[in-house]
């Protein structure tokens, strides 16, 4: 990347991740898989409670999503069919992308981005949320003059999930 | 709790159930009362053989795990001389956790209180400032309180706090011989992937325990996008042949299974050459083995709260085959209305990495909380348990139908040259699996 312009590449950044996230929350899935690269790594680690000496208790072989570009498909194409139930009625979320900060990419077109997400999800007539937060590792592409989500790498604050299923993005 | 002549609200409806359960009918207040939940920690949870975790969580000296025995904590330890012990997580001074940590390695855990300090067997060896404090104690008295039962099968750990408990052997009675074959065939046997999996559902325990008992019917519609999305290769209806196996003691497990021997599609629940080749048909009996060739899915439940999966599927149809798995999960109460499932994922000790990576896979995108199948479980469950909490029907001990197979109901038939143990219905459309999981359950809760 260019670090000629460091404000108008932060600017795609965010204007990028604000696009991304109303996706989500606007439940436009498949708009939200164009956004992907083919090569594209979504990671979840599962997390456990560990002495301060042990780390922070990622796991290297334990995944909420471990996903590529071919596994995401089936889950939005399986969201798009009339007997998902379990967001149908969708859960009603809202992606919260604050922090975020940049750096340049292992390649010419790629970005390196960190970020916080808080996730507030409501099912049905619940009026307190479920909630989803941690950092975001990711890198975007640019391909064709358009940003892409290359590799995303969601480390979550909570070990046991405090929310009914992770039928949702983060 | 209100008492007429006697006898508690809750007694009464365990003595109506006694009786309805023989015509198909469960009270659906089961699945939401304060008062069931308290006596289900007591006279269930206290006193049957409960998982705590596979021994390949646990390989060297001084790794542990906390688990929980219903909603009691517990660590789950390999000792310094290779032993597996489960210790109750409190110090004997003031009750305080000793241990903090989920998992880790550790030779000895520490009171933060006081700092009482214990080795990895329990046995109490440090308290600061014992000569002026504690002369004259007798530490080898105040250890962690071990759980009075430990034993294993297949690498799985079972624990009893019930001083009186069956052998876990004789608890498992007829599950036994299906247990040898569903994790007994290789020489080295299976191993845990990884860490589990752990969510809330805000959903009684016992209604993932029955759905594992053998609720294949609900595959049919609530699952139905399974097959809209290609993940699995057996059709819908022709994947309900096959049988279900009431194991005796609560315990039951369910075959997909073709009706023709040699009919196309997956055999040994779908497990590529590579790993069939190191099933040893000389580990289990011909018919043992030949009821796993036969096997496309198994699923079950090992009274009370632990149930497996064993099935192909695939995360990416385009690309990737059916890859089989093995998924044990526990349900783990955790109020009348809310569990904390728990969910492993197994392989065989021999399978290649390129298989362990695939497998796992399979199983995180089926069944896990991201799991496409297992997310829509997750929308029936609570909507069961909040109608079993409410005045109308639950608090009026309103019933829930249990009667598919029953005498003159549906296409269920007894079988009778079954090689294995237990009672055996064919096909899987049938619920004796589930109201043989409610008889035992309802032994545990009568006998006060």
């Amino acid at each position: 990347m260019s670090d000629h312009h460091p404000q108008p590449l932060y600017q795609q950044v965010v204007d990028f991740l604000m696009y991304e996230a109303a996706l989500l929350d606007d439940g436009r899935f498949q708009e939200w898989f164009d956004l992907l690269t083919e090569d594209v790594v979504y990671q979840i680690p599962v997390r456990t409670t560990r002495d301060r000496e042990a780390g922070r208790g990622f796991s290297q072989q334990a995944w909420h999503m471990n996903e590529t570009w071919g596994t995401l498909k089936t889950r939005v194409a399986r969201l798009a069919t009339s007997y998902a139930w379990a967001e149908d009625p969708p859960t009603r979320t809202r992606h919260f992308i604050t922090n975020i900060r940049i750096r340049p990419g292992d390649a010419e077109d790629e970005v390196r981005v960190t970020s916080n997400v808080l996730l507030l999800r409501h099912q049905g007539d619940v009026p307190s949320a479920q909630f989803l937060s941690g950092e975001r590792h990711d890198v975007l592409r640019r391909e064709n003059g358009r940003w892409r989500l290359a590799r995303r790498l969601v480390l979550l604050d909570q070990t046991t999930l405090g929310t009914h299923n992770l039928a949702i993005f983060i | 709790m209100p008492e007429v002549n006697g006898q508690s609200e809750i007694e009464r409806l365990l003595e109506e159930m006694d009786r309805s359960l023989k015509r198909g009918l469960i009270p659906a207040r089961i699945f939401n009362d304060p008062e069931i939940h308290r006596l289900e920690l007591e006279r269930l949870f206290a006193r049957a053989w409960v998982f705590v975790g596979h021994e390949t969580e646990i390989p060297r000296p001084g790794d542990y795990c906390l688990r929980y025995i219903g909603q009691d904590p517990f660590i789950f330890v390999r000792d310094e001389a290779g032993g597996v012990r489960v210790l109750f997580n409190a110090c004997r001074h003031r009750g305080v956790q000793v241990c903090r940590a989920e998992r880790g390695n550790a030779s000895h855990f520490r009171c933060v209180y006081h700092g009482w300090t214990y080795k990895n067997t329990g046995e109490l060896v440090g308290i600061p400032a014992a000569e002026e404090a504690y002369k004259g104690f007798d530490k080898s008295a105040w250890g962690l309180l071990p759980a009075p039962h430990v034993a294993s099968i297949h690498g799985l750990v079972f624990a009893s706090l019930d001083p009186q408990a069956p052998p876990l052997e004789t608890y498992l009675g007829g599950m036994k011989w299906y247990l040898d074959l569903l994790f007994g065939l290789t020489e080295e046997g299976m191993e845990v992937i990884g860490e589990p999996h752990r969510w809330i559902l805000e959903a009684n325990w016992k209604i993932a325990a029955d759905n594992f008992a053998g609720d294949d019917y609900h595959t049919l519609y609530l699952h139905k996008s399974m097959w809209d999305v290609n993940v699995f290769q057996v059709p819908p209806r022709a994947n309900m042949m096959g049988y279900h196996v009431q194991a005796g003691n609560g315990h039951t497990i369910s075959f997909s299974i073709a009706p023709d021997p040699n009919e196309p599609g997956p055999t040994f629940w779908g497990y590529p050459q590579e790993i069939v080749a190191r099933f040893r048909p000389d580990r289990v009996s011909r018919e043992q083995f030949e009821l796993a060739r036969r096997s496309r899915v198994s699923v079950g439940t090992i009274f009370p709260n632990l149930s497996f999966l064993t099935v192909p599927l695939t995360a990416d149809p385009d690309r990737i085959p059916p890859t089989t798995f093995m998924t044990v999960r526990q349900w783990q109460p955790k109020g009348p209305d809310r569990m904390e499932i728990w969910s492993w994922a197994l392989t065989w000790k021999e399978a290649s990495p390129e298989f362990r990576e695939r497998s796992y896979q399979a199983c995180m995108a089926s069944f896990s909380p991201s799991g496409i199948f297992e997310q829509d479980d997750t929308v029936p469950w609570p909507l069961m348990t909040k109608t079993a909490g409410t005045v109308f029907f639950g608090r009026r001990n309103e019933m829930l139908n249990y009667q598919m197979g029953l005498d003159g109901i549906g296409a269920a038939r007894p079988v009778t040259d079954w090689p294995g143990p237990g009672v055996v219905y064919s096909p899987r459309y049938e619920e004796g699996v589930q109201r043989h999981f409610y008889r035992r359950w309802l032994e545990y809760m009568r006998a006060g």
